[in-house]
């Protein structure tokens, strides 16, 4: 009888705080993930039906608009170059010394053959700007105490309507990502490992991402070096840089 | 007797020479048509077969379940093994790698930056080898609209609307973005060798051709093939031939790996069946009613032939022969004259049918240019029934026909012939 | 000349077994060139026909940006269906179709498709859309048994289907295959499905909109109304025509040798009559015929068998061809893909400039044919003729 009404005590508490409370999560996550600029080199493993396959970048961003990868290897995509601009992409290649404007149907394909599209890895916006979120529980995931949030788009424009996010409630990170169509479909799932104290915030250096809607073992996001607020010339953002 | 009466018609000209003649012509006329309508209607699937299909194809078991989206992440490997194996189990099969991809395709303006910019299909041949096997195949040559076959490694074929499209030119850089076979993400410069007409507007929008080793190089598919097509040694699909080949290739395909090779027949891919049973039916009823009206041809013939000798067999009867027997001779001299008919027949069917086969009709003057798709020379397809087929009428037919003027013979009166012969 | 056909007539009537044997071939000939002609006609127009009732109705009205060979389009090409359309929409006359890219997952695989909308209570095309007035809990979808062949999907399976709505936003859910449909049309069969437009519409975020609009009967055809382009049947079909003047010009071979075969047998027929009937020649000299009159005599008989064909074919061609033209000619198909026979019927198509041509064609082959031996006859020697020499 006493442990029922702790409950529901707590669950009336919850409530009440729940939507303030879950807004001071997701803008301490956001505080933790999104950043004015960051420079970082990543290594992405993608699991084919007939093996896996490792892309190693490096990449410079600023805010939410401005992006730009080299590609380091395997020695097929050696000195392939990336400019991100707003909504707008370009690809230069060195083997065909040609920039080339990806334009808008392209962006939703995915890229090399991961479970991501290239829209996927340009959206940048704050979790914030795009969702409202409400807390759904606490959980211990992977030895951690964990918020249940579930984030809904206030926005139009955003790819998944609805996700369900396990936040650590102590370093204020998501762990586990779950990614939601506007029917509850289950579309995606990514899962956040090793996750590291750099420049004053928690940031998850692996993440696994897993179209749920599709066989295979899905894809591996791993960034090494990350570092935040560095100075980057801006002349890097510009079609020019492609080719040097 | 054979002798006796073989003579006789030799030595009369108008008793062997006019029916034999006839038969010989119908015959003829039965044949040809028969290999004509089985090349013509055999025409749709030769030229599916030619561009996409092939008689049989061997492709990846993984590769065959998405078939319809041409996965080359599955595409077979080590094929210059593969090849070697499928020419050493079937010799006369004409074996070659295929890969077809899709991507898009970017056209620079002067400063290199894109122009212009839409989606393609590519088929990659071999376009280079000496034999230019590919290229006949494919009717590439006659095809083109603008400029020159591929000579170098990176040279392209695209279709000349596409290309007017893109405002590109022979001569000018393309470049082609899609995914290699191992999902990362291809690009290749190939340049404009010249435009084509493939005369099908899902092809004219965006296809181009190019030979395999620079598509194996942008795709990363070294030593691999999304598909290896055979055609028959008789240039033409045979469905028997076909599946026995499926079932002696297959048999030894490991079940539990889908990456093992598999073969298809021309009928296993998409519709096909359906065709090749829509051909079949077709030719077969065109071919009976040919046969039936020929019959009735030959028939009559015959029948005239026996009206003509009305005074000879009036004049051996009255000289005592049996009737039995002038009918029976009747007979075998008919039946003499339909073998030599029919075989004279059958081969002049069969020369023309090899004419119209090996050379074909050309019917372009009628079209308004020649396109890959849409093949304006039409060809005759001997098959082994053209050898045997003008026998049915030609024989059969013409001793019917006689046997039908031999009753006359019976119901003369031998007391009126002189009276008959007298007039 | 009347007393030259009468006695042609006599003649030919006389002759028994002999003129009808070479009168049924005839006939047959006529009967099977114009059912032959007929039926490739028919064939060949199939492929339109099936367009027709399948696809494009009598015509199409396009959204502007609509390139049914490029699917990036689609993402722009669609708009709310004129006011003008709509009364049609209603009394049925008018079908407006939606069409989406979408993203199936059969057996865990992801197959890019198109999805297309339309109303389920649509009766201008053949699609079968009762189907998709089911009442399930998943999305009801007809697809063509390619599509079913290539997804590995059948009547009553069911399958993940994605999207993403105007604003991008992705959404799912699972559709059920509520029909199957064999159709000879490909353009509304591979790498589709099919729902109804409502359905369509409140998934899309995209009320009133249509990517493409097909039309029926009696619709006014307006070159353009509102960003909608009219597509007429003629520029819809106009791949088919090529298709169809390829297939004539290698036709014609077998119409060509029909007829050589027709004209063996009046060849011969006339042969063996002017060697027989040499006497008969010789009195017609002898009574004041002039050569040239005894050679149009013959000519005449010939040809006669192309008159007395056509109308023993007339007796049981037409109705023949009234029969085949309704009932169609069926080719029995052994695929039994999905439960379904593809039945292949082919409607001949019967036009009176076909049936004259032909007869007519016959007919002056004939008389040339029948002429050409008889021209024997003015070489002849009459007196020799009249004693039955032959010559």
């Amino acid at each position: 009888m006493k442990k029922i009404s702790v409950f529901i005590l707590a669950a009336i508490i919850l409530s009440a705080f729940s939507n303030q409370d879950a807004s001071e999560i997701l803008r301490k996550v956001d505080a933790n993930l999104s950043s004015e600029n960051r420079v970082f080199e990543s290594t992405i493993t993608i699991h084919g039906r007939r093996g896996s396959r490792t892309i190693t970048s490096k990449s410079w961003s600023v805010g939410d608009t401005k992006s730009f990868t080299e590609y380091l290897s395997p020695a097929r995509e050696q000195g392939t170059k990336m400019l991100k601009l707003e909504n707008q992409l370009w690809i230069y290649t060195p083997t065909t010394d040609r920039i080339i404007q990806i334009s808008g149907h392209m962006l939703r394909q995915s890229v090399m053959g991961s479970d991501l599209s290239y829209e996927d890895m340009m959206e940048d916006r704050k979790l914030t700007e795009i969702y409202n979120a409400s807390i759904l529980g606490r959980d211990m995931l992977d030895n951690r105490d964990v918020y249940i949030i579930t984030l809904l788009a206030k926005v139009e424009d955003v790819a998944y309507h609805t996700q369900k996010m396990w936040v650590d409630a102590d370093r204020f990170v998501p762990l586990k990502q779950e990614l939601f169509a506007k029917s509850g479909q289950l579309l995606k799932r990514v899962e956040m490992k090793d996750i590291i104290y750099v420049d004053g915030r928690w940031f998850p250096t692996t993440m696994v991402y897993k179209d749920m809607l599709k066989q295979g073992d899905g894809t591996e996001f791993k960034i090494s070096g990350i570092r935040f607020n560095q100075p980057i010339p801006e002349h890097l953002f510009s079609k020019a840089s492609l080719k040097q | 007797m054979i002798k006796f009466l073989l003579k006789g018609l030799v030595r009369d000209k108008s008793r062997s020479w006019i029916p034999t003649l006839v038969v010989a012509v119908g015959v003829m006329l039965s044949v040809f048509l028969h290999a004509y309508i089985t090349g013509f209607m055999n025409e749709t699937i030769e030229m599916n077969a030619q561009f996409f299909n092939g008689h049989v194809k061997v492709v990846t078991r993984a590769y065959a379940d998405e078939i319809s989206q041409i996965p080359n992440d599955l595409a077979l490997l080590e094929t210059d093994i593969l090849v070697n194996q499928l020419k050493v189990q079937f010799p006369d099969v004409q074996w070659f790698e295929r890969i077809h991809f899709g991507g898009l395709v970017d056209a620079p303006d002067s400063l290199g930056e894109t122009k212009t910019q839409g989606p393609a299909m590519g088929m990659a041949v071999d376009l280079l080898s000496p034999t230019k096997n590919e290229v006949q195949r494919l009717n590439l040559y006659k095809s083109l609209v603008r400029g020159n076959l591929p000579q170098k490694p990176d040279d392209i074929l695209i279709s000349d609307f596409f290309a007017q499209k893109l405002r590109v030119n022979p001569g000018d850089t393309i470049t082609f973005i899609g995914s290699t076979m191992n999902n990362a993400m291809a690009y290749h410069n190939f340049v404009i060798s010249g435009t084509l007409s493939f005369g099908a507007m899902a092809l004219d929008r965006g296809a181009m051709i190019a030979d395999i080793e620079a598509v194996r190089f942008a795709l990363d598919m070294e030593n691999a093939a999304g598909e290896i097509v055979g055609f028959l040694p008789a240039g033409f699909y045979s469905s028997k031939v076909a599946h026995a080949m499926q079932s002696d290739f297959n048999k030894v395909a490991d079940e539990t790996d889908v990456f093992s090779p598999v073969m298809l027949t021309f009928e296993d891919q998409g519709d096909m069946a359906t065709f090749v049973n829509l051909a079949h039916y077709m030719g077969a009823i065109i071919t009976g009613i040919f046969m039936l009206a020929m019959s009735l041809v030959l028939w009559n013939a015959g029948l005239l032939g026996g009206l003509r000798r009305y005074g000879e067999i009036g004049i051996r009867l009255a000289m005592g022969e049996e009737k039995v027997h002038v009918f029976s001779t009747m007979i075998y001299e008919s039946l003499m004259i339909g073998i030599a008919g029919s075989i004279l027949g059958t081969s002049l069917g069969l020369f023309f049918a090899w004419l119209l086969q090996t050379y074909g009709l050309d019917i372009s003057a009628t079209m308004k240019g020649a396109s890959i798709m849409m093949p304006t020379v039409i060809r005759a397809r001997i098959t082994t029934a053209d050898y045997f087929i003008g026998f049915i009428p030609g024989v059969v037919s013409t001793l019917i026909g006689t046997a039908l003027a031999g009753i006359g013979i019976f119901k003369r009166q031998t007391a009126r012939l002189f009276k008959e012969l007298e007039t | 000349m009347f007393l030259a056909l009468k006695l042609a007539y006599r003649n030919l009537v006389g002759a028994g077994l002999r003129t009808w044997l070479n009168v049924i071939v005839l006939s047959f000939s006529y009967v099977v060139i114009i059912w032959l002609k007929g039926l490739m006609v028919g064939w060949d127009h199939q492929a339109r026909f099936d367009m027709e009732k399948w696809q494009i109705a009598k015509g199409q009205y396009w959204h502007k940006l609509y390139d049914q060979y490029d699917p990036f389009s689609l993402t722009e090409s669609h708009a709310p269906v004129p006011q003008r359309f709509l009364p049609f929409i209603t009394e049925g006359a008018m079908v407006p179709v939606l069409v989406v890219q979408a993203s199936l997952y059969p057996h865990g695989r992801m197959q890019p498709i198109l999805l297309k909308g339309i109303p389920k209570n649509q009766n201008l095309l053949k699609l079968p859309v009762a189907a998709l007035d089911t009442i399930t809990d998943a999305i009801p979808a007809i697809i063509g048994t390619n599509m079913a062949r290539s997804a590995k999907l059948g009547k009553g399976d069911r399958v993940v289907l994605r999207w993403r709505d105007k604003s991008g936003t992705f959404d799912a859910a699972e559709v059920v295959v509520t029909d199957v449909f064999a159709t000879n049309v490909p353009a509304i069969d591979g790498g589709q499905v099919w729902i109804d437009l409502e359905k369509l519409r409140q998934m899309m975020l995209l009320p009133n909109e249509a990517t493409y609009l097909s039309f029926g009967q009696g619709i006014k055809e307006i070159p353009e109304v509102n960003e909608f382009v009219l597509k007429t049947q003629q520029e819809l079909t106009s791949e088919i025509d090529v298709m169809i003047k390829t297939k004539t010009t290698g036709q014609s071979v077998f119409y060509i040798i029909l007829l050589l075969l027709a004209m063996l047998a009046i060849f011969d027929t006339q042969v063996l009559s002017i060697f027989r009937r040499q006497k008969e020649i010789g009195t017609y000299v002898a009574l004041g015929y002039t050569r040239q009159q005894v050679v149009m005599l013959f000519t005449i008989e010939g040809a006669m068998h192309a008159v007395l064909a056509a109308a023993v074919a007339a007796v049981y061609g037409i109705p023949f061809f009234i029969w085949q033209s309704h009932a169609g000619f069926t080719i029995p198909m052994d695929s039994s893909d999905y439960g379904i026979a593809m039945a292949q019927t082919m409607y001949p198509v019967f036009t009176v400039g076909l049936i004259v041509s032909t007869t007519l064609i016959v007919l002056i082959t004939t008389a040339v044919v029948s002429y050409c031996p008889s021209r024997r006859i003015a070489q002849m020697n009459p007196t020799e003729a009249l004693r039955g020499k032959i010559q």
